[in-house]
């Protein structure tokens, strides 16, 4: 009971517009999600990598410079799983080599370790997003207030793209800062000035599509387990389903899987993804590769809207 | 008084199912009880008040907004406050009303000290600041109805506002619904079953029944008590019965139910009522004192919905 029981007083004053109620929505859920053990783990690991990468960029940067340090680059970028460059390449290419070096390192940081800290982080966060408003029967109190599916929606969005942004955009380009900084010639930013943009578009091709994908596992169950499972499924699978084809490949080539080109990128979204970054990031890939995978993650966002919006238009009417 | 709800021949269709049917009806401000049995069509109605259902066909205008172009500016400065146990999972009961608060667009400072000053209002206490979905149905009960007025809206729609209190609880939240009515001047909405709380908090009611509003009247005409008779229903023929009745200088009249209506109901009444079916030689299947007439109005629904559902 109040010391002072003033009994109903009304408000008055001048109300926000429509649109700060997406960001309402996804403060919200990026505080609620924060009080996540795990994900706050997540998140410091999430700069490991990074500060891996930064001894590389330093290395290379005094290989390049100073003919200084080529031992403990060589010994990092060899342990780096893309093999598009070679580690001659990189230590022999000089400066002309430079800007795709830096391309390589970081579009390798983009799809091995933040790759598969994005997979974990979404398949954390992601899964109660809607389906525990669902189980809760929140949607009724949101969809009484001035506000749409659209907004709703949008807000929910906000809170897996403000984490993916921070475990993979954030040291990616901090990551570039800090090789500018640790590089004895600032020549370096005329070579690499698009790779922070690039890292942005990478970031986009990422964040668009998984988004989607995990909102509408949400929103098709109030049991925020089976969202997580079938969110983890659908990488799970498609990765033994294209290594399996790949091995297959190998068996009938009489070579390693490594060594082939790759025809089944399709199966797997992990891999799918990957060819957009590797093109996004200035690498050749096959035209016909880059159309299919393009064509399939538009395709899935779209279906992965359609279901998100179609199952909300449902609960709104119920 | 000016109406605070208007609809004009309203029909809503789920499907071949027909939830409401050509509703019309003109609802004032003040407190209002919507009184139905269940599969009444109340829900329905509640859902187009607030834009969130299409009508079929009609038009509905709430504080003068016409649906559904209406409908933002309608749920700003409307109050719903649901019947199902809904809650945000994670927050407390102080964060769930100011993230209400914000969603209906109050500044972020603005915000906490509204939700503060509307939970004070409802008795919160210190339960506020524990998790959501620890509260017992009284607390979730307070925490649903503070959030449905913290943005200071101009028609409250309760929705079973009193479903699990305790006596006492329920005794204090029919007298905040009051308190609001009287003292900020709200018009409230309040769907219900429970004939005591409409007859405490609402100054008139709306009855619907089998998807139409069969009447809205102001509760002093129907709480006015009913003439005193006694509703007898025979089995046999009813001539003889009502003539002996008559001789003895009572009126008798035939309802459509095929019951008797007879008064005055005096003290002898009973016993002569046997005496006349004995005369008569019919057997008395029932005989029933009549009742307050919000409350008749109100069975006749549900006997109205009973006999549409067989």
């Amino acid at each position: 009971m109040p010391v002072f029981d003033v009994g109903y007083r009304p408000w008055s004053g001048e109300r926000e517009s429509a649109w700060r109620r997406v960001g309402v929505i996804a403060t919200t859920g990026i505080r609620l999600a924060w009080k996540n053990q795990w994900l706050r783990r997540m998140l410091f690991v999430a700069w490991l990598p990074a500060i891996y990468f930064g001894i590389a960029f330093f290395a290379y940067e005094r290989a390049l410079e100073e003919g200084a340090g080529e031992t403990l680059g060589r010994a990092i970028i060899m342990r780096m799983p893309e093999g598009r460059l070679t580690v001659d390449q990189v230590f022999q290419g000089g400066t002309a080599e430079r800007r795709p070096v830096w391309a390589f390192m970081l579009m390798t940081l983009f799809r091995y370790p933040q790759g598969l800290l994005m997979v974990m982080l979404v398949g954390l966060i992601a899964p109660p997003l809607i389906s525990r408003d669902l189980r809760t029967r929140s949607h009724l109190l949101y969809f009484s207030r001035p506000l749409g599916i659209a907004e709703y929606v949008l807000g929910k969005a906000t809170v897996v793209g403000t984490y993916l942004f921070l475990i993979s955009t954030l040291p990616a380009v901090c990551l570039y800062v800090l090789g500018v900084l640790l590089s004895p010639s600032l020549s370096v930013v005329g070579d690499t000035w698009d790779l922070p943009l690039r890292v942005c578009a990478a970031s986009v091709i990422v964040v668009i599509p998984t988004t989607a994908i995990a909102l509408a596992l949400s929103s098709l169950t109030e049991e925020t387990r089976y969202a997580s499972f079938g969110w983890f499924a659908i990488w799970v699978v498609g990765w033994v389903a294209h290594s399996s084809l790949m091995i297959m490949d190998a068996e009938r080539l009489g070579r390693f899987a490594m060594d082939i080109p790759s025809r089944w990128t399709f199966v797997s979204l992990y891999h799918t993804l990957g060819d957009l970054q590797s093109s996004i990031f200035g690498f050749q890939v096959e035209a016909r590769r880059l159309q299919i995978a393009t064509a399939i993650l538009t395709g899935l966002t779209f279906v992965s809207l359609v279901v998100v919006f179609r199952r909300m238009w449902v609960l709104h009417r119920r | 008084m000016t109406a605070v709800i208007e609809l004009q021949n309203i029909t809503k269709f789920y499907g071949a199912f027909c939830a409401l049917n050509d509703v019309s009806c003109s609802i004032p401000a003040g407190v209002t009880g919507l009184l139905g049995p269940n599969g009444a069509g109340k829900s329905t109605l509640i859902k187009i008040l607030l834009g969130l259902v299409r009508v079929s066909s009609g038009r509905a205008f709430v504080l003068g907004c016409e649906l559904p172009e209406g409908k933002t500016r309608i749920r700003s400065r409307v109050g719903y406050m649901p019947e199902d146990d809904c809650y945000f999972a994670g927050l407390s009961g102080v964060e769930a009303v100011r993230y209400l608060a914000r969603l209906s667009g109050i500044p972020s400072r603005e915000a906490l000290r509204r939700a503060h000053e509307i939970l004070d209002f409802c008795d919160a206490g210190q339960e506020r600041y524990r998790d959501v979905e620890t509260y017992s149905t009284g607390m979730r009960q307070k925490v649903k109805f503070a959030a449905a007025m913290v943005h200071d809206p101009d028609l409250l729609i309760l929705d079973e506002p009193t479903a699990g209190l305790d006596p006492e609880e329920r005794d204090r939240m029919l007298t905040r619904i009051g308190a609001l009515a009287r003292e900020a001047g709200k018009s409230i909405l309040i769907s219900t079953h429970i004939l005591p709380d409409v007859q405490a908090t609402c100054d008139s009611v709306a009855f619907m029944a089998k998807g139409r509003i069969r009447m809205v009247e102001s509760l002093a005409v129907l709480s006015k008590p009913a003439e005193p008779a006694v509703h007898v229903r025979l089995l046999g023929a009813s001539e003889r019965f009502q003539e002996l009745a008559v001789s003895d200088g009572y009126q008798v009249e035939s309802e459509s139910s095929g019951t008797l209506a007879i008064r005055p109901a005096d003290e002898r009444l009973a016993d002569r009522v046997w005496q006349w079916a004995r005369d008569a030689g019919v057997a008395v299947k029932s005989l029933v004192p009549s009742r307050n007439s919000l409350e008749q109005v109100f069975l006749e629904c549900v006997r109205e919905g009973e006999r549409a559902s067989l």
